[in-house]
């Protein structure tokens, strides 16, 4: 078990850093200079060089590499070409926006999609159809769109929740919670179907092994069968939907961000690309990699706690 | 954006398993694409409303410039922000352009530039499977680890990361987007690939000489075509969502070029003005999207899955009418005379397919009668294809979902429980009747140990303490033949051998105290010296414990091993019964002396014959039964009082009976199955068998 | 050669009698590195010949290497000792290419009817795979697929059909079909009837022995049924966790098995006669082998010490080699 998380670990710091390398060349592939970038339209040609040098954009690739991941693992990603601010600090302040959003979406996602998976695998018959068609048109909606139409309802129409901004945690949590209300509904949607799909195939199949013959020729009630052995027995790829869903959601995040105005790493994402502001696009992609990576690790350790086969080996 | 950079899940991925093991493809079929577009694309409404729609769109998309009432660009500024009017069917936008128009001219871009994700994610995802299935472990196990990295990306962010460096060049996005999304596609295609590359005419082809590419293109690829078809389906709409994401964040198409996304980011500014503008180009999208995944999701419903052990509410609720139905057509008077404890006596059992759904109505298992007294074994034999597992089944009213009791009593110390319900067959199962069944393995839950598992059912049964329970399940695996019976509570059921789970089953079976075991062919999948070992117990359970066994086999020997009493089944019917000594020396069925003669066990190495007696044709299908003798076709005796309805007659041995009209004729001739082959070029006849020059042979046989 | 498998690895073999197939010394493990060396082998230096136009059975039950043998031999699993020598040719580790030099000489029928054949392809199709690659014309092919269904009991125009508008039976003909469609020597058939009912099953091994008298073919008959084996093989070999415990003349294994393994086995196979049944029921159980479910033998010694009754400390240390008792060779110190 111990070797396994320490392969895994390793795993896990080799796929950071091949990130760290491909968005570090991504960012050198991106047009204009950051002396240009940073000084702006109308700046002397001079001036941008100098800029340049002392940036060290003339030094070799190699060089720069090094120096940012240098930096990087003591926490310095360095600093905007825009308004000169800490990458580290300006992402620092994102993270908790987006992981509270993801994580929220993926918590609501897994409650309903289970529910309606399971509900529809267990009941059958019309309901399964109503919950097959119900989700099936969930999953075709994009997620701009429901955004639109909730705040349309919930904060036009009526306001319930505010329609944009976020509030954090330590100001109110009563308004952290109503300021994160609609986007992670908005998130919630497409991630519940989704899951809720995974969810009934894998209860289908659950219920279709031969054991649950053994535990009905034992007089097990049904509710233990499905509750208990089905589930059990469904829960692997469950999680490992749920899994794929964080990862999705923490990066789909940043159509949520926009719609509802959130400061979080989405936006910092949006904004730096539109601004070719090469450090804080690579910062963003780093640290992204980072959490996702990270929550891959433990549901992977999960899994492998829920699953026997994998347990004893 | 579409939560996930990864392929759409569930219905998908089940396909992939069902379809993969090369299961024999159902029905018949000569022409592969016609069966597969008749039978699962057209068999679904949603899915054929998609192809029109996707049709459509395409169509009117590329003639649009023919057609279409308004220049994309063209501004109407005394209808700007409206709704739906006579002159401009969607309304307007901020600008005055047509809504509907633009809907229209943007179609064929976003559904090209989506194909490019599915054509670069889905070939780079096929290629890499089926080069990791083809090349062996080592490159497997590369190939996966480089895709789990690519999975455990946040796609999103990338892809943003992306168009900051190439800008929004949308092929190019949507080229990389797809690369991101193949480790997806190779996860779903990977687990087939493999399981056909791990059939048997793969082998074949193998030893033949055939290279591992004209392996992967010849028998591979064509079997992952559907799921291929499935997952392009799916990767469409999910690119298309993620298109339209990416435009309605600002990172769309230039701007004048209309998109749907970027319509929609343009109506998201007008939301408290003109709140209409987002639902034309969102319905559209949606509407698009669902199309591709209602497409998707008919080619990959798994035509032939099996059917739940547990059937869903709806068909408990529809079960217990069928059962119901059975308790008021037989009237409980007839029972209690005679009813002993431990006493089952099955009257006339007819199971039968239920008339919803596919092969309605078809007869499994007709007319069966026999009795188990208590402390004695009761054979249920025949070939595949007989009814004797639907028998068993419904003895503890666990037939599959979909097939019930049609007719006749399976009567229990007097109770019938072919009108039992479900719920009230609870009190039974276990306490009374029990069942093991053919593969130890996979009869044990997985994901529980065998202590729990025990333990759990004892104190169920017996309603006992949990220390109590634990001490009795140490004793029933004992009783089994387990010797560290600690260790064994222990361990979970893929840490112990076929033998040791068929004995733990066992175990399980027993916890109850039940006084009737059903053994569906019981050590058929197990090694014979451990069979042997089975049997034993089984033998020696009878004897302690005084319960009776109905036990379901194939095999001849293992009923003169253990059997009391023995039914010889042959297409749904009793054929023979009696004593099993009085059968297996003596047979008077012609299909019980045609299968003794085929048994290689029958004979000994010195007298072995030449040849070996076999019994032209097959085992009939149920909707093939003829009226008269089923096995009348394939018979070397039959004659024209065969075409006739045979009942059951006394065997003269006890109470014996058969199911024969020359039965007495061939005990006086003491006719043997003759062992030469009929002329191989007139013995097969390809399924299905029944057709009138049969009967004709059979008459003329007779008359010579 | 019907002379029993023994050590002779120094003279090479007279070319007079040059043998079908010899495998000599096989050794075959699953998985690669250290561990994979720890364990023990899946087939453990096992050896054993095949005469022309002779049918030799392997026999075992799960676990025992027996079909991990007719792989190596066809060439589906890598071997990692001994050789393999088909009519003098070693195809230890041959290729594709080099199989197909081989001319269609080596064959093979496998245990599932229902994945032998491709279900996508139509029967025309699979039968003349293998003429196709060695270059036979299309329509000349479609002809001898034709003429090969016909000898295995199957209307002509089979060809045109799909497997799954066959039972299991008949597709099993194919199967034997498709493996003698370009005239092969030796064919090797890995449960070829196990999966199929009685009565198909003596269809299918009345149309092998057929074909053997026919075209004077060897078989290497793999199978877990030692009734099955001793209808249609002159001799048998016995293996157990991948090694060879008996072998000799089929009659004298089945009837007069000599090791106590090869006795636990035939004594476990049930015959359909009650009286007799009960008679070797008992004889069974005053063997006194012990159940197979007891714990895996560390390598090295006999492998079946465990469970045998005449088991002492020299059995868990040295592993007895094959010697000749009566007609037969046994791999046991006490038989």
């Amino acid at each position: 078990m111990a070797l396994f998380v320490a392969k895994r670990l390793l795993m896990a710091l080799a796929t950071v850093l091949v990130v760290a390398v491909l968005a570090f060349l991504l960012v050198h592939a991106m047009p204009g200079s950051p002396g240009a970038v940073s000084l702006g339209a109308g700046a002397s040609q001079d001036a941008i060089s100098q800029l340049n040098q002392q940036l060290g954009w003339n030094d070799p690739l190699f060089t720069q590499f090094f120096r940012w991941l240098g930096d990087a693992v003591q926490g310095n990603l360095g600093n905007s070409l825009i308004d000169g601010r800490s990458v580290s600090a300006d992402l620092a302040s994102r993270l908790p926006v987006t992981a509270s959003l993801a994580a929220g979406a993926t918590i609501l996602s897994a409650i309903l999609g289970i529910a309606l998976g399971v509900t529809a695998a267990v009941r059958g018959g019309l309901l399964d159809q109503a919950i097959g068609g119900f989700v099936g048109l969930l999953v075709a909606l994009p997620a701009f769109w429901v955004g639109i139409i909730f705040v349309y309802l919930f904060a036009v129409q009526s306001s319930i929740f505010p329609a944009t901004g976020y509030v954090p945690f330590e100001v109110s949590p009563q308004d952290w919670a109503m300021s994160l209300a609609l986007p992670v509904i908005t998130l919630a949607v497409g991630g519940a179907a989704f899951i809720a799909r995974q969810t009934r195939a894998s209860m289908l199949e659950a219920l279709q092994q031969e054991h649950i013959r053994t535990l009905r020729a034992t007089a097990t009630p049904t509710w233990k069968i499905l509750y208990v052995h089905a589930l059990r027995y469904a829960s692997l790829p469950i999680v490992a939907g749920i899994a794929l869903q964080f990862i999705g959601l923490f990066g789909g995040s940043v159509i949520a961000e926009q719609l509802f105005a959130m400061p979080g790493l989405g936006q910092a994402v949006q904004s730096s690309v539109s601004t070719h502001d090469a450090p804080a696009v690579q910062g963003v992609v780093v640290i992204a990699t980072v959490v996702v990576v990270a929550v891959n690790l433990v549901l992977e350790l999960a899994t492998k706690f829920l699953d026997p086969k994998l347990r004893a080996s | 954006m579409i939560p996930t950079v990864a392929p759409a899940p569930a219905d998908a991925d089940q396909a992939g398993s069902t379809t993969a093991a090369g299961a024999p493809v159902p029905g018949a079929g000569k022409a592969v694409l016609a069966r597969f577009s008749k039978h699962r694309l057209f068999a679904s409404p949603g899915a054929v409303a998609g192809l029109v729609w996707l049709a459509a769109l395409v169509i009117a998309s590329l003639t649009a410039p023919l057609w279409l009432p308004f220049k994309t660009e063209d501004q109407d500024f005394t209808a700007v922000l409206s709704g739906p009017t006579a002159a401009h069917w969607l309304g307007t936008d901020e600008l005055g352009r047509d809504i509907l128009s633009r809907i229209f001219a943007a179609a064929a871009g976003t559904l090209g530039t989506s194909m490019i994700t599915v054509i670069v994610g889905v070939g780079l995802g096929t290629i890499l499977a089926m080069a990791a299935a083809g090349a062996g472990e080592r490159t497997e196990a590369a190939i996966s680890r480089i895709t789990e990295v690519m999975m455990s990306l946040p796609g999103t962010v990338i892809i943003l990361a992306v168009i900051g460096a190439v800008g929004t060049n949308i092929p190019m996005v949507m080229a990389i987007l797809g690369i991101l999304m193949s480790a997806g596609i190779y996860r779903v295609i990977l687990g087939q690939a493999k399981s056909l590359q791990s059939q048997l005419y793969v082998d074949a082809a193998k030893v033949d000489g055939v290279g591992p590419l004209g392996i992967s293109v010849r028998h591979v690829l064509p079997g992952l075509a559907n799921t291929i078809v499935v997952q392009a389906a799916l990767i469409f709409a999910v690119g298309m969502l993620i298109q339209a994401g990416l435009a309605f964040i600002g990172f769309g198409p230039p701007i004048p070029q209309p998109s749907w996304g970027g319509m929609i980011q343009g109506a998201s500014q007008h939301v408290y003005d003109a709140p209409w503008m987002m639902v034309p180009t969102g319905a559209v999208l949606a509407l698009t999207v669902l199309s591709a995944n209602a497409i998707g999701n008919a080619l990959g419903k798994a035509p032939n899955t099996a059917a739940p052990h547990l059937p869903s509410a709806a068909a408990r609720r529809q079960r217990a009418k069928a059962v119901a139905a059975i308790a008021s057509a037989a009237p409980a008077a007839v029972t209690q005379d005679g009813a002993a404890k431990g006493t089952l006596s099955v009257r006339n059992l007819s199971v039968g397919v239920d008339s919803t759904g596919a092969g309605s109505g078809v007869r499994l298992v007709t007319d069966v009668s026999f009795d188990v007294e208590q402390g004695t074994v009761l054979g249920l034999v025949g070939e595949s294809g007989c009814g004797k597992t639907m028998t068993a089944l419904s003895l503890l009213g666990l037939l599959p979902s979909g097939v019930s009791v049609t007719g006749g009593q399976i009567l229990w110390n007097g109770r019938n429980l072919a009108a039992t319900t479900d719920k009230a067959m609870e009190t039974v199962r276990g306490r009374d009747i029990a069942l093991i069944s053919q593969e130890p393995m996979r009869a044990l839950d997985p994901m529980f140990t065998v202590g729990y598992q025990l333990t759990a059912t004892i104190r169920r049964l017996r309603g006992m303490g949990k220390a109590e329970a634990r001490e009795e399940a140490r004793n029933l695996l004992e009783k089994v033949g387990i010797v560290d019976a600690a260790r064994i509570l222990k361990t979970y059921p893929h840490q112990i051998s076929g033998g040791m789970a068929q004995r733990v089953a066992i175990a399980l079976a027993l916890a109850g105290q039940p006084k009737l075991l059903v053994a569906d062919e019981p050590t058929t999948a197990l090694d014979v010296t451990v069979q042997a070992e089975i049997l034993s117990l089984l033998r020696a359970l009878v004897t302690d414990t005084g319960m009776s066994v109905v036990m379901v086999t194939h095999d001849l020997g293992v009923v003169a091993d253990i059997c009391d009493q023995v039914a010889v089944m042959y297409a749904g019917q009793v054929v023979e019964n009696g004593r099993t000594d009085s059968i297996l020396d003596n047979p008077r069925h012609p299909y019980t002396l045609a299968l003794l003669a085929a048994d290689p066990h029958a004979n000994h190495a010195n007298d072995m014959p030449e040849r070996l007696a076999t019994i032209q044709g097959q085992v009939p299908q149920p909707k093939d039964w003829p009226t008269g003798c089923r096995f009348a076709a394939r018979c070397q005796f039959a004659g024209s009082a065969c075409l006739e309805p045979v009942p059951l007659l006394s065997s003269g041995a006890g109470t014996g009976v058969v199911r024969c009209v020359k039965a007495d004729q061939l005990a006086v001739e003491g006719m043997d199955w003759l062992a030469t082959d009929v002329p191989a070029a007139r013995a097969f006849e390809i399924t299905p068998t029944q057709n009138p020059r049969t009967l004709q042979t059979i008459v003329e046989k007779d008359l010579a | 050669m019907s002379t029993a498998v023994t050590e002779r690895r120094d003279s090479p073999p007279p070319s007079a009698a040059t043998p079908m197939l010899e495998v000599k010394d096989l050794v075959v493990r699953y998985g690669r590195g250290r561990k994979a060396a720890a364990a023990p082998a899946a087939v453990d230096h096992v050896s054993f010949s095949i005469a022309p136009g002779e049918t030799v059975g392997l026999v075992g039950e799960s676990g025992s290497g027996k079909s991990t043998i007719g792989k190596a031999i066809l060439g589906l699993q890598k071997v990692s000792g001994g050789t393999i020598t088909y009519q003098g040719n070693d195809i230890t580790s041959a290729g594709a290419a080099q199989r197909r030099a081989l001319g269609g000489e080596l064959r093979a029928v496998f245990q599932d009817p229902n994945s032998s054949l491709n279900p996508r392809n139509t029967i025309g199709t699979s039968l003349a795979e293998p003429l196709r690659l060695r270059g036979v014309s299309a329509a000349e092919a479609r002809a001898k697929a034709g003429d090969m269904l016909e000898r295995v009991g199957l209307p002509r125009d089979a060809v045109d059909r799909y497997p799954s508008q066959f039972s299991g039976g008949q597709r099993q003909r194919i199967s034997v079909a498709r493996a003698l469609i370009c005239d092969p020597q030796l064919v090797v058939c890995d449960e070829a009837v196990s999966a199929l009912d009685l009565s198909t099953q003596a269809q299918v091994l009345n149309l092998l022995a057929d074909l053997r008298d026919e075209r004077g073919l060897s078989y290497l008959f793999i199978a877990h049924d030692i009734a099955v084996v001793q209808f249609l093989a002159q001799r048998v070999v016995v293996l157990y966790r991948g090694q060879v415990m008996e072998s000799g003349p089929a009659a004298a294994v089945t009837e007069n098995p000599r090791h106590p393994f090869t006795q636990a086995l035939v004594a476990a196979s049930p015959v359909p006669r009650p009286a007799e049944q009960a008679a070797r029921r008992e004889a069974r159980e005053s063997l006194g082998v012990r159940t197979g479910a007891a714990a895996v033998p560390a390598p090295g010694g006999c492998p079946f010490r465990l469970r045998c009754p005449l088991a002492t400390d020299l059995c868990a240390t040295e592993r007895p080699a094959l010697r000749r008792v009566g007609t037969a060779d046994v791999a046991c110190h006490y038989a």
